[in-house]
Protein backbone atom coordinates (compact mmCIF):
# COMPACT_ATOMS: atom_id res chain seq x y z
CA UNK A 1 0.00 0.00 0.00
CA UNK A 2 1.45 3.38 -1.02
CA UNK A 3 0.16 5.14 2.11
CA UNK A 4 -1.34 3.85 5.33
CA UNK A 5 -4.73 5.05 6.45
CA UNK A 6 -4.49 6.25 10.03
CA UNK A 7 -6.63 4.66 12.73
CA UNK A 8 -8.50 7.96 13.13
CA UNK A 9 -9.34 8.14 9.43
CA UNK A 10 -10.29 4.46 9.34
CA UNK A 11 -12.81 5.10 12.08
CA UNK A 12 -14.23 8.07 10.20
CA UNK A 13 -14.42 6.12 6.93
CA UNK A 14 -16.08 3.18 8.61
CA UNK A 15 -18.64 5.33 10.45
CA UNK A 16 -22.03 5.07 8.67
CA UNK A 17 -22.76 8.65 9.76
CA UNK A 18 -19.85 10.04 7.73
CA UNK A 19 -20.56 11.57 4.32
CA UNK A 20 -18.43 9.98 1.61
CA UNK A 21 -18.03 11.31 -1.90
CA UNK A 22 -16.30 9.66 -4.88
CA UNK A 23 -15.15 11.71 -7.88
CA UNK A 24 -14.18 9.99 -11.11
CA UNK A 25 -13.58 11.07 -14.70
CA UNK A 26 -14.57 9.52 -18.02
CA UNK A 27 -12.14 8.99 -20.93
CA UNK A 28 -12.69 12.60 -22.07
CA UNK A 29 -11.92 13.94 -18.61
CA UNK A 30 -15.50 14.87 -17.72
CA UNK A 31 -15.91 14.73 -13.94
CA UNK A 32 -18.60 12.73 -12.19
CA UNK A 33 -19.27 12.92 -8.45
CA UNK A 34 -21.46 10.66 -6.34
CA UNK A 35 -22.14 9.87 -2.69
CA UNK A 36 -20.98 6.37 -1.75
CA UNK A 37 -22.30 5.43 1.64
CA UNK A 38 -20.81 1.94 1.38
CA UNK A 39 -17.26 3.27 1.16
CA UNK A 40 -15.07 1.96 3.98
CA UNK A 41 -11.65 0.55 4.76
CA UNK A 42 -11.58 -3.24 4.52
CA UNK A 43 -9.51 -5.61 6.62
CA UNK A 44 -6.69 -5.58 4.06
CA UNK A 45 -6.40 -1.79 4.17
CA UNK A 46 -8.04 -1.15 0.80
CA UNK A 47 -10.75 1.43 0.33
CA UNK A 48 -13.80 -0.53 -0.70
CA UNK A 49 -17.19 0.46 -2.06
CA UNK A 50 -20.12 -1.50 -3.39
CA UNK A 51 -21.35 -0.76 -6.91
CA UNK A 52 -24.98 -1.70 -7.27
CA UNK A 53 -25.54 -0.48 -10.85
CA UNK A 54 -23.47 -2.19 -13.50
CA UNK A 55 -23.94 0.43 -16.22
CA UNK A 56 -23.56 3.48 -13.96
CA UNK A 57 -21.22 6.27 -15.04
CA UNK A 58 -19.15 5.73 -11.90
CA UNK A 59 -18.69 2.06 -12.72
CA UNK A 60 -17.63 2.89 -16.28
CA UNK A 61 -15.23 5.54 -15.02
CA UNK A 62 -13.77 3.15 -12.47
CA UNK A 63 -13.11 0.63 -15.25
CA UNK A 64 -11.40 3.35 -17.27
CA UNK A 65 -9.34 4.27 -14.21
CA UNK A 66 -8.16 0.73 -13.49
CA UNK A 67 -7.37 0.18 -17.18
CA UNK A 68 -5.20 3.28 -17.53
CA UNK A 69 -4.06 3.84 -13.95
CA UNK A 70 -6.05 7.08 -13.61
CA UNK A 71 -6.68 8.25 -10.08
CA UNK A 72 -9.99 9.03 -8.41
CA UNK A 73 -10.72 11.37 -5.51
CA UNK A 74 -12.62 10.62 -2.33
CA UNK A 75 -13.77 13.07 0.28
CA UNK A 76 -15.10 11.98 3.65
CA UNK A 77 -16.71 14.40 6.11
CA UNK A 78 -17.49 13.63 9.73
CA UNK A 79 -18.84 16.45 11.90
CA UNK A 80 -16.27 19.22 11.25
CA UNK A 81 -13.49 16.94 10.07
CA UNK A 82 -12.85 16.32 6.39
CA UNK A 83 -10.24 14.32 4.47
CA UNK A 84 -9.44 14.04 0.78
CA UNK A 85 -7.95 10.79 -0.49
CA UNK A 86 -6.43 10.32 -3.91
CA UNK A 87 -6.72 6.65 -4.82
CA UNK A 88 -6.33 4.27 -7.73
CA UNK A 89 -8.63 1.31 -8.35
CA UNK A 90 -6.87 -1.95 -7.50
CA UNK A 91 -9.50 -4.55 -8.24
CA UNK A 92 -13.05 -5.04 -9.48
CA UNK A 93 -14.32 -8.04 -7.56
CA UNK A 94 -17.21 -9.58 -9.51
CA UNK A 95 -17.11 -13.27 -8.61
CA UNK A 96 -15.83 -15.73 -6.03
CA UNK A 97 -16.39 -16.31 -2.33
CA UNK A 98 -15.25 -12.83 -1.27
CA UNK A 99 -17.73 -11.26 -3.67
CA UNK A 100 -20.47 -13.63 -2.50
CA UNK A 101 -19.86 -12.62 1.10
CA UNK A 102 -20.58 -8.97 0.21
CA UNK A 103 -23.48 -10.00 -2.03
CA UNK A 104 -25.17 -11.91 0.78
CA UNK A 105 -24.70 -8.95 3.12
CA UNK A 106 -26.31 -6.62 0.56
CA UNK A 107 -29.19 -9.03 0.05
CA UNK A 108 -29.78 -9.19 3.82
CA UNK A 109 -29.49 -5.48 4.48
CA UNK A 110 -30.85 -3.86 1.31
CA UNK A 111 -32.55 -6.65 -0.65
CA UNK A 112 -31.00 -5.52 -3.95
CA UNK A 113 -28.46 -6.85 -6.47
CA UNK A 114 -24.73 -6.18 -6.35
CA UNK A 115 -22.60 -5.65 -9.46
CA UNK A 116 -19.06 -5.07 -8.27
CA UNK A 117 -16.97 -4.70 -5.15
CA UNK A 118 -14.37 -2.06 -5.97
CA UNK A 119 -11.09 -2.06 -4.06
CA UNK A 120 -8.94 1.06 -4.20
CA UNK A 121 -5.44 1.75 -3.04
CA UNK A 122 -4.89 5.13 -1.35
CA UNK A 123 -2.04 7.13 -2.85
CA UNK A 124 -2.25 10.40 -0.91
CA UNK A 125 -4.29 11.62 2.03
CA UNK A 126 -4.82 15.29 2.85
CA UNK A 127 -6.83 16.58 5.79
CA UNK A 128 -9.28 19.17 4.50
CA UNK A 129 -10.90 20.08 7.82
CA UNK A 130 -11.72 23.74 7.32
CA UNK A 131 -10.25 25.18 10.50
CA UNK A 132 -7.04 23.22 10.05
CA UNK A 133 -6.72 24.31 6.43
CA UNK A 134 -7.44 27.95 7.36
CA UNK A 135 -4.66 28.00 9.91
CA UNK A 136 -2.27 26.31 7.49
CA UNK A 137 -3.11 28.91 4.86
CA UNK A 138 -2.43 31.81 7.20
CA UNK A 139 0.90 30.35 8.16
CA UNK A 140 2.05 29.36 4.69
CA UNK A 141 0.66 32.35 2.74
CA UNK A 142 0.48 35.34 5.09
CA UNK A 143 0.35 37.75 2.17
CA UNK A 144 -2.90 36.33 0.84
CA UNK A 145 -5.57 38.18 2.81
CA UNK A 146 -7.70 41.31 2.83
CA UNK A 147 -6.02 44.31 4.41
CA UNK A 148 -9.00 45.31 6.51
CA UNK A 149 -8.60 42.09 8.45
CA UNK A 150 -5.23 43.42 9.70
CA UNK A 151 -6.28 46.83 10.98
CA UNK A 152 -7.90 47.69 14.26
CA UNK A 153 -11.45 48.62 13.32
CA UNK A 154 -11.75 51.17 16.11
CA UNK A 155 -8.77 53.15 14.79
CA UNK A 156 -10.20 53.21 11.30
CA UNK A 157 -13.56 54.35 12.50
CA UNK A 158 -12.03 57.17 14.66
CA UNK A 159 -10.72 58.96 11.59
CA UNK B 1 3.22 -27.63 -34.16
CA UNK B 2 6.70 -26.68 -33.02
CA UNK B 3 7.31 -23.21 -31.68
CA UNK B 4 9.19 -20.97 -34.11
CA UNK B 5 12.15 -19.69 -32.08
CA UNK B 6 12.26 -16.49 -34.12
CA UNK B 7 8.57 -15.60 -34.01
CA UNK B 8 9.18 -12.53 -31.84
CA UNK B 9 11.27 -10.97 -34.59
CA UNK B 10 8.37 -11.18 -37.03
CA UNK B 11 5.72 -9.11 -35.22
CA UNK B 12 5.30 -6.42 -32.58
CA UNK B 13 5.72 -7.64 -29.03
CA UNK B 14 2.93 -7.49 -26.47
CA UNK B 15 4.54 -4.48 -24.79
CA UNK B 16 5.01 -2.74 -28.15
CA UNK B 17 1.35 -3.25 -29.00
CA UNK B 18 0.29 -1.85 -25.62
CA UNK B 19 2.45 1.21 -26.24
CA UNK B 20 1.21 1.63 -29.82
CA UNK B 21 -2.45 1.60 -28.77
CA UNK B 22 -2.63 3.80 -25.64
CA UNK B 23 -6.41 4.10 -26.02
CA UNK B 24 -6.95 0.35 -25.74
CA UNK B 25 -7.03 -1.26 -22.32
CA UNK B 26 -3.75 -3.07 -21.63
CA UNK B 27 -5.82 -5.63 -19.71
CA UNK B 28 -7.69 -6.51 -22.90
CA UNK B 29 -4.50 -6.64 -24.95
CA UNK B 30 -2.94 -9.04 -22.44
CA UNK B 31 -6.09 -11.15 -22.46
CA UNK B 32 -6.09 -11.23 -26.26
CA UNK B 33 -2.50 -12.40 -26.45
CA UNK B 34 -3.05 -15.01 -23.73
CA UNK B 35 -5.99 -16.42 -25.68
CA UNK B 36 -3.97 -16.32 -28.88
CA UNK B 37 -0.83 -17.94 -27.48
CA UNK B 38 -2.11 -19.88 -24.47
CA UNK B 39 -0.55 -19.86 -21.02
CA UNK B 40 1.72 -22.20 -19.14
CA UNK B 41 2.17 -22.44 -15.37
CA UNK B 42 5.34 -22.66 -13.34
CA UNK B 43 5.54 -25.04 -10.40
CA UNK B 44 5.28 -22.03 -8.08
CA UNK B 45 2.06 -20.97 -9.79
CA UNK B 46 0.64 -24.48 -9.64
CA UNK B 47 1.45 -24.64 -5.92
CA UNK B 48 -1.08 -21.83 -5.43
CA UNK B 49 -3.89 -23.97 -6.82
CA UNK B 50 -6.29 -25.30 -4.19
CA UNK B 51 -8.51 -27.96 -5.75
CA UNK B 52 -11.05 -27.33 -3.00
CA UNK B 53 -11.37 -23.70 -4.11
CA UNK B 54 -10.30 -23.40 -7.73
CA UNK B 55 -11.83 -24.71 -10.92
CA UNK B 56 -9.56 -27.31 -12.46
CA UNK B 57 -11.98 -29.71 -14.12
CA UNK B 58 -14.44 -29.13 -16.91
CA UNK B 59 -16.47 -31.09 -19.39
CA UNK B 60 -17.68 -29.13 -22.36
CA UNK B 61 -18.29 -30.01 -25.97
CA UNK B 62 -14.92 -28.49 -26.92
CA UNK B 63 -12.74 -29.15 -23.87
CA UNK B 64 -12.42 -32.17 -21.61
CA UNK B 65 -10.36 -31.86 -18.44
CA UNK B 66 -10.37 -34.58 -15.84
CA UNK B 67 -9.09 -33.96 -12.32
CA UNK B 68 -6.96 -37.10 -12.46
CA UNK B 69 -4.67 -35.66 -15.12
CA UNK B 70 -3.96 -32.05 -14.38
CA UNK B 71 -4.49 -29.67 -11.50
CA UNK B 72 -3.70 -26.51 -13.43
CA UNK B 73 -6.31 -23.75 -13.16
CA UNK B 74 -9.00 -23.87 -15.79
CA UNK B 75 -8.76 -20.15 -16.50
CA UNK B 76 -7.85 -16.73 -15.16
CA UNK B 77 -9.34 -13.45 -14.01
CA UNK B 78 -7.58 -10.11 -14.20
CA UNK B 79 -7.81 -7.32 -11.60
CA UNK B 80 -10.50 -5.50 -13.60
CA UNK B 81 -12.75 -8.59 -13.70
CA UNK B 82 -11.77 -9.54 -17.24
CA UNK B 83 -11.79 -13.26 -17.89
CA UNK B 84 -9.04 -14.97 -19.83
CA UNK B 85 -10.31 -18.19 -21.30
CA UNK B 86 -7.21 -20.17 -21.99
CA UNK B 87 -5.05 -22.88 -20.59
CA UNK B 88 -2.02 -25.00 -21.15
CA UNK B 89 -3.94 -27.56 -23.21
CA UNK B 90 -6.20 -25.28 -25.26
CA UNK B 91 -3.75 -23.75 -27.71
CA UNK B 92 -1.22 -25.26 -30.06
CA UNK B 93 0.73 -22.61 -31.85
CA UNK B 94 4.04 -21.61 -33.24
CA UNK B 95 4.49 -18.88 -30.63
CA UNK B 96 5.48 -19.77 -27.11
CA UNK B 97 2.81 -19.21 -24.48
CA UNK B 98 2.60 -16.55 -21.80
CA UNK B 99 3.67 -17.81 -18.40
CA UNK B 100 1.91 -17.65 -15.05
CA UNK B 101 4.34 -17.48 -12.14
CA UNK B 102 4.58 -16.15 -8.59
CA UNK B 103 6.36 -12.79 -8.34
CA UNK B 104 6.69 -10.93 -5.01
CA UNK B 105 4.10 -13.29 -3.52
CA UNK B 106 1.53 -12.42 -6.21
CA UNK B 107 0.39 -14.66 -9.04
CA UNK B 108 1.40 -12.82 -12.19
CA UNK B 109 1.19 -13.35 -15.94
CA UNK B 110 4.52 -12.82 -17.71
CA UNK B 111 5.75 -12.44 -21.25
CA UNK B 112 9.35 -13.23 -22.05
CA UNK B 113 10.17 -13.14 -18.32
CA UNK B 114 8.60 -9.74 -17.69
CA UNK B 115 5.67 -9.55 -15.24
CA UNK B 116 2.62 -7.94 -16.89
CA UNK B 117 -0.35 -8.18 -14.54
CA UNK B 118 -1.65 -9.91 -11.45
CA UNK B 119 -4.04 -12.79 -12.17
CA UNK B 120 -6.49 -14.80 -10.11
CA UNK B 121 -7.63 -18.37 -10.63
CA UNK B 122 -11.30 -19.01 -11.32
CA UNK B 123 -13.13 -20.37 -8.30
CA UNK B 124 -15.26 -23.43 -8.80
CA UNK B 125 -18.96 -23.27 -8.02
CA UNK B 126 -20.43 -25.28 -5.16
CA UNK B 127 -22.29 -27.64 -7.49
CA UNK B 128 -19.01 -29.02 -8.87
CA UNK B 129 -18.69 -31.24 -5.79
CA UNK B 130 -22.27 -32.54 -5.97
CA UNK B 131 -23.79 -35.52 -7.79
CA UNK B 132 -27.07 -35.98 -9.64
CA UNK B 133 -29.59 -38.54 -8.41
CA UNK B 134 -28.35 -40.77 -11.23
CA UNK B 135 -24.89 -40.67 -9.64
CA UNK B 136 -23.08 -38.44 -12.13
CA UNK B 137 -20.74 -35.64 -11.01
CA UNK B 138 -22.55 -32.41 -11.72
CA UNK B 139 -19.47 -30.96 -13.44
CA UNK B 140 -20.10 -33.58 -16.14
CA UNK B 141 -23.53 -32.02 -16.68
CA UNK B 142 -22.77 -28.29 -16.60
CA UNK B 143 -19.65 -26.22 -16.41
CA UNK B 144 -19.10 -22.76 -15.10
CA UNK B 145 -17.60 -19.46 -16.02
CA UNK B 146 -17.19 -16.98 -13.19
CA UNK B 147 -20.82 -15.79 -13.50
CA UNK B 148 -22.40 -18.19 -15.96
CA UNK B 149 -23.83 -21.72 -15.98
CA UNK B 150 -22.86 -23.43 -19.24
CA UNK B 151 -24.87 -26.29 -20.67
CA UNK B 152 -23.68 -28.28 -23.69
CA UNK B 153 -26.48 -30.82 -24.14
CA UNK B 154 -25.07 -32.28 -27.36
CA UNK B 155 -21.38 -33.06 -27.11
CA UNK B 156 -21.04 -33.91 -30.79
CA UNK B 157 -21.98 -32.24 -34.07
CA UNK B 158 -23.82 -33.83 -36.98
CA UNK B 159 -21.86 -31.85 -39.54
CA UNK B 160 -18.97 -34.19 -38.77
CA UNK B 161 -21.03 -37.22 -39.87
CA UNK B 162 -20.68 -36.15 -43.49
CA UNK B 163 -17.07 -36.39 -44.66
CA UNK B 164 -15.65 -32.93 -45.27
CA UNK B 165 -18.50 -31.05 -43.57
CA UNK B 166 -16.87 -30.30 -40.20
CA UNK B 167 -15.73 -26.73 -39.53
CA UNK B 168 -11.99 -26.67 -40.07
CA UNK B 169 -10.99 -24.85 -36.85
CA UNK B 170 -13.24 -26.95 -34.61
CA UNK B 171 -12.12 -29.68 -32.20
CA UNK B 172 -15.55 -30.94 -31.17
CA UNK B 173 -15.18 -34.24 -33.04
CA UNK B 174 -11.68 -34.90 -31.72
CA UNK B 175 -12.72 -33.99 -28.18
CA UNK B 176 -15.75 -36.27 -28.35
CA UNK B 177 -13.99 -39.24 -29.87
CA UNK B 178 -11.10 -39.31 -27.41
CA UNK B 179 -13.42 -39.37 -24.39
CA UNK B 180 -15.92 -41.92 -23.20
CA UNK B 181 -18.65 -39.34 -22.56
CA UNK B 182 -22.20 -39.81 -23.77
CA UNK B 183 -23.27 -37.68 -26.73
CA UNK B 184 -26.39 -36.27 -25.11
CA UNK B 185 -26.64 -34.93 -21.58
CA UNK B 186 -29.70 -36.22 -19.75
CA UNK B 187 -32.50 -33.70 -19.24
CA UNK B 188 -33.19 -34.77 -15.66
CA UNK B 189 -29.47 -34.43 -14.84
CA UNK B 190 -29.51 -30.91 -16.32
CA UNK B 191 -32.60 -30.01 -14.32
CA UNK B 192 -31.04 -31.19 -11.05
CA UNK B 193 -27.67 -29.55 -11.75
CA UNK B 194 -29.08 -26.13 -12.61
CA UNK B 195 -31.36 -26.30 -9.58
CA UNK B 196 -28.34 -27.05 -7.39
CA UNK B 197 -26.26 -24.29 -9.01
CA UNK B 198 -28.94 -21.72 -8.23
CA UNK B 199 -28.57 -22.46 -4.52
CA UNK B 200 -25.34 -20.43 -4.49
CA UNK B 201 -26.38 -16.79 -4.02
CA UNK B 202 -24.35 -14.25 -5.97
CA UNK B 203 -22.58 -16.78 -8.13
CA UNK B 204 -24.44 -16.77 -11.44
CA UNK B 205 -25.95 -14.05 -13.63
CA UNK B 206 -26.95 -16.10 -16.67
CA UNK B 207 -27.61 -19.51 -18.16
CA UNK B 208 -26.01 -20.41 -21.43
CA UNK B 209 -26.72 -23.22 -23.83
CA UNK B 210 -24.83 -24.43 -26.84
CA UNK B 211 -23.81 -27.68 -28.42
CA UNK B 212 -23.24 -29.44 -31.66
CA UNK B 213 -25.67 -29.09 -34.54
CA UNK B 214 -28.53 -31.58 -34.89
CA UNK B 215 -29.80 -31.53 -38.45
CA UNK B 216 -32.71 -33.97 -37.98
CA UNK B 217 -36.38 -33.15 -37.96
CA UNK B 218 -39.36 -32.54 -40.20
CA UNK B 219 -37.77 -29.23 -41.01
CA UNK B 220 -33.98 -29.04 -40.95
CA UNK B 221 -32.81 -28.48 -37.32
CA UNK B 222 -36.21 -29.20 -35.73
CA UNK B 223 -34.58 -31.78 -33.44
CA UNK B 224 -32.01 -29.24 -32.21
CA UNK B 225 -34.74 -26.69 -31.60
CA UNK B 226 -36.81 -29.23 -29.69
CA UNK B 227 -33.81 -30.19 -27.54
CA UNK B 228 -33.22 -26.59 -26.46
CA UNK B 229 -36.91 -25.94 -25.87
CA UNK B 230 -37.18 -28.91 -23.54
CA UNK B 231 -34.13 -27.79 -21.55
CA UNK B 232 -35.19 -24.14 -21.36
CA UNK B 233 -38.65 -25.14 -20.19
CA UNK B 234 -37.25 -27.30 -17.40
CA UNK B 235 -34.67 -24.72 -16.36
CA UNK B 236 -37.26 -21.97 -16.52
CA UNK B 237 -39.33 -23.59 -13.79
CA UNK B 238 -36.78 -22.31 -11.29
CA UNK B 239 -37.61 -18.66 -11.91
CA UNK B 240 -40.39 -16.26 -11.13
CA UNK B 241 -41.76 -14.77 -14.33
CA UNK B 242 -41.25 -16.04 -17.81
CA UNK B 243 -37.97 -14.50 -18.98
CA UNK B 244 -34.63 -15.14 -17.32
CA UNK B 245 -31.10 -13.98 -18.30
CA UNK B 246 -30.00 -16.55 -20.83
CA UNK B 247 -28.27 -17.05 -24.14
CA UNK B 248 -28.53 -19.79 -26.71
CA UNK B 249 -25.89 -20.31 -29.35
CA UNK B 250 -27.59 -22.55 -31.84
CA UNK B 251 -27.40 -23.28 -35.50
CA UNK B 252 -29.15 -20.65 -37.64
CA UNK B 253 -32.82 -21.47 -37.12
CA UNK B 254 -35.59 -20.28 -39.42
CA UNK B 255 -38.11 -17.64 -38.37
CA UNK B 256 -40.74 -20.17 -37.38
CA UNK B 257 -38.28 -22.07 -35.20
CA UNK B 258 -37.00 -18.86 -33.59
CA UNK B 259 -40.52 -17.70 -32.83
CA UNK B 260 -41.32 -21.06 -31.28
CA UNK B 261 -38.29 -20.86 -28.98
CA UNK B 262 -39.19 -17.34 -27.95
CA UNK B 263 -42.84 -18.13 -27.35
CA UNK B 264 -42.40 -21.42 -25.53
CA UNK B 265 -39.39 -20.62 -23.31
CA UNK B 266 -37.89 -17.84 -21.21
CA UNK B 267 -34.84 -17.38 -23.46
CA UNK B 268 -33.72 -13.75 -23.65
CA UNK B 269 -30.98 -13.76 -26.29
CA UNK B 270 -29.93 -15.72 -29.34
CA UNK B 271 -26.69 -16.26 -31.19
CA UNK B 272 -25.95 -18.14 -34.39
CA UNK B 273 -22.22 -18.13 -35.09
CA UNK B 274 -21.40 -17.33 -38.68
CA UNK B 275 -17.71 -17.85 -37.76
CA UNK B 276 -16.15 -16.03 -40.73
CA UNK B 277 -17.49 -12.92 -42.43
CA UNK B 278 -16.86 -13.72 -46.05
CA UNK B 279 -18.98 -15.99 -48.23
CA UNK B 280 -16.16 -17.75 -50.09
CA UNK B 281 -14.22 -18.38 -46.91
CA UNK B 282 -17.39 -19.49 -45.10
CA UNK B 283 -17.94 -22.07 -47.85
CA UNK B 284 -14.35 -23.31 -47.46
CA UNK B 285 -14.01 -23.21 -43.66
CA UNK B 286 -17.56 -24.18 -42.66
CA UNK B 287 -18.61 -26.52 -45.49
CA UNK B 288 -21.40 -28.18 -43.51
CA UNK B 289 -23.04 -24.89 -42.63
CA UNK B 290 -22.59 -23.73 -46.22
CA UNK B 291 -24.15 -26.86 -47.68
CA UNK B 292 -27.14 -27.06 -45.37
CA UNK B 293 -27.95 -23.38 -44.83
CA UNK B 294 -25.66 -21.12 -46.81
CA UNK B 295 -23.99 -17.81 -46.03
CA UNK B 296 -26.70 -15.42 -47.17
CA UNK B 297 -29.45 -17.47 -45.57
CA UNK B 298 -27.45 -17.55 -42.33
CA UNK B 299 -27.35 -13.78 -42.33
CA UNK B 300 -31.03 -13.51 -43.20
CA UNK B 301 -31.89 -15.76 -40.28
CA UNK B 302 -29.89 -13.53 -37.96
CA UNK B 303 -31.86 -10.52 -39.19
CA UNK B 304 -35.11 -12.43 -38.60
CA UNK B 305 -33.91 -13.24 -35.08
CA UNK B 306 -33.72 -9.51 -34.35
CA UNK B 307 -37.43 -9.30 -35.18
CA UNK B 308 -38.08 -12.02 -32.60
CA UNK B 309 -35.66 -11.29 -29.76
CA UNK B 310 -35.10 -7.57 -30.26
CA UNK B 311 -32.17 -5.31 -31.02
CA UNK B 312 -29.25 -5.94 -28.68
CA UNK B 313 -30.37 -9.50 -28.04
CA UNK B 314 -29.01 -11.17 -31.18
CA UNK B 315 -25.41 -11.57 -32.17
CA UNK B 316 -23.08 -13.78 -34.12
CA UNK B 317 -19.67 -15.13 -33.20
CA UNK B 318 -16.53 -15.05 -35.28
CA UNK B 319 -13.53 -17.33 -35.00
CA UNK B 320 -11.44 -14.27 -35.56
CA UNK B 321 -8.34 -14.95 -37.57
CA UNK B 322 -9.49 -17.98 -39.56
CA UNK B 323 -10.17 -15.59 -42.41
CA UNK B 324 -6.39 -15.53 -42.86
CA UNK B 325 -5.94 -19.31 -42.92
CA UNK B 326 -3.91 -20.59 -45.83
CA UNK B 327 -4.23 -21.17 -48.68
CA UNK B 328 -7.60 -19.55 -49.34
CA UNK B 329 -7.70 -16.84 -46.68
CA UNK B 330 -6.92 -13.15 -47.08
CA UNK B 331 -3.27 -12.52 -47.85
CA UNK B 332 -2.71 -9.40 -45.77
CA UNK B 333 -4.01 -8.29 -42.38
CA UNK B 334 -5.00 -4.93 -43.80
CA UNK B 335 -7.20 -6.46 -46.49
CA UNK B 336 -8.66 -8.90 -44.02
CA UNK B 337 -9.65 -6.24 -41.48
CA UNK B 338 -11.23 -4.11 -44.19
CA UNK B 339 -13.32 -6.93 -45.60
CA UNK B 340 -14.38 -8.35 -42.23
CA UNK B 341 -15.40 -5.01 -40.76
CA UNK B 342 -17.30 -4.12 -43.93
CA UNK B 343 -19.41 -7.26 -43.51
CA UNK B 344 -19.75 -6.65 -39.75
CA UNK B 345 -21.13 -3.20 -40.52
CA UNK B 346 -23.82 -4.70 -42.73
CA UNK B 347 -24.82 -6.95 -39.84
CA UNK B 348 -24.83 -4.00 -37.45
CA UNK B 349 -27.11 -2.04 -39.77
CA UNK B 350 -29.62 -4.85 -39.27
CA UNK B 351 -29.18 -4.81 -35.49
CA UNK B 352 -26.91 -7.85 -35.31
CA UNK B 353 -23.69 -7.52 -33.35
CA UNK B 354 -20.60 -9.44 -34.44
CA UNK B 355 -18.42 -10.63 -31.56
CA UNK B 356 -14.99 -12.15 -31.97
CA UNK B 357 -13.35 -15.10 -30.30
CA UNK B 358 -9.59 -15.14 -30.65
CA UNK B 359 -8.77 -18.08 -32.87
CA UNK B 360 -6.42 -20.41 -31.10
CA UNK B 361 -5.18 -23.32 -33.10
CA UNK B 362 -7.00 -26.14 -31.37
CA UNK B 363 -5.27 -29.49 -31.11
CA UNK B 364 -7.34 -31.99 -33.05
CA UNK B 365 -8.79 -29.48 -35.51
CA UNK B 366 -8.16 -29.62 -39.26
CA UNK B 367 -6.43 -26.25 -39.00
CA UNK B 368 -3.95 -27.48 -36.39
CA UNK B 369 -0.96 -26.48 -38.54
CA UNK B 370 -2.18 -22.96 -39.25
CA UNK B 371 -0.76 -19.73 -37.86
CA UNK B 372 -2.95 -17.15 -36.22
CA UNK B 373 -2.59 -13.43 -37.10
CA UNK B 374 -0.56 -10.90 -35.16
CA UNK B 375 -1.68 -9.44 -31.84
CA UNK B 376 -2.00 -6.06 -33.52
CA UNK B 377 -4.55 -7.56 -35.92
CA UNK B 378 -6.75 -8.59 -33.03
CA UNK B 379 -6.47 -5.21 -31.34
CA UNK B 380 -7.57 -3.46 -34.53
CA UNK B 381 -10.42 -5.90 -35.00
CA UNK B 382 -11.64 -5.44 -31.41
CA UNK B 383 -11.57 -1.68 -31.82
CA UNK B 384 -13.46 -1.96 -35.09
CA UNK B 385 -16.22 -4.20 -33.76
CA UNK B 386 -16.64 -2.06 -30.63
CA UNK B 387 -16.82 1.07 -32.78
CA UNK B 388 -19.57 -0.45 -34.94
CA UNK B 389 -21.69 -1.22 -31.89
CA UNK B 390 -21.30 2.37 -30.71
CA UNK B 391 -22.07 3.74 -34.19
CA UNK B 392 -25.28 1.72 -34.50
CA UNK B 393 -26.24 1.95 -30.81
CA UNK B 394 -26.32 -1.79 -30.16
CA UNK B 395 -25.68 -2.69 -26.53
CA UNK B 396 -23.92 -5.94 -25.75
CA UNK B 397 -25.31 -6.83 -22.32
CA UNK B 398 -26.09 -10.34 -23.61
CA UNK B 399 -22.45 -11.17 -24.30
CA UNK B 400 -20.41 -8.84 -22.13
CA UNK B 401 -17.48 -9.52 -19.83
CA UNK B 402 -19.76 -10.89 -17.12
CA UNK B 403 -21.53 -13.36 -19.39
CA UNK B 404 -19.17 -14.97 -21.87
CA UNK B 405 -15.87 -13.23 -21.21
CA UNK B 406 -14.44 -14.67 -24.41
CA UNK B 407 -14.66 -11.58 -26.60
CA UNK B 408 -12.03 -8.82 -26.30
CA UNK B 409 -14.21 -6.51 -28.38
CA UNK B 410 -17.14 -6.71 -25.96
CA UNK B 411 -14.73 -6.13 -23.05
CA UNK B 412 -14.02 -2.75 -24.64
CA UNK B 413 -17.71 -1.88 -24.34
CA UNK B 414 -17.41 -1.56 -20.55
CA UNK B 415 -16.52 2.13 -20.73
Amino acid sequence: MAVEISRELQEILNDPQSIKVLATTDPEGRPHVVFKGSLHVNEDGYLEYLEFIESSQTNKNMVHSIWFHKTVAINVKHEKQSFQIEAVPYRALIAGKEFEKRYNQVRREKGIDLSTVWLMEPLEIVEETFEKRRLEEEKAHPILKHLDLLVEQEKINEK
Amino acid sequence: MAVDKNWREKELSLKEVINKYPDVSPFIIIKTDAQRRGVDYTEAALSRVDVNVHQTVTRSFAVERSDQVDHSPFSLLLRDGTSILTGRDMVEGYRDPLVVDVVDDKIMILDDGEPLEEVFYWEKPDFYDKFTSSGKPMWHIAWARPLRIDLNPNQYCQFWETPGHGCKYCAIAATYKKSDKEQFVDLQDIDETVHEALKQPGRFTSIFLTGGTILDGEQLLDAEVEQYIQILKRVGRNFNGKRFPSQLIGTAFNKQQLQRIYDETGLMSYTADIEVLNEELFDWICPGKAAKIGYQEWKDRLYQAVDVFGRGYVNTGLVAGVEMATPKGFQTEEESLGRILEEAEELAKHGVSAVACVWNVAPGSMFFKQRTPSLEYYVKLSKGLDALRRKYHIHIDMDNYRRCGNHPDTDLSRV
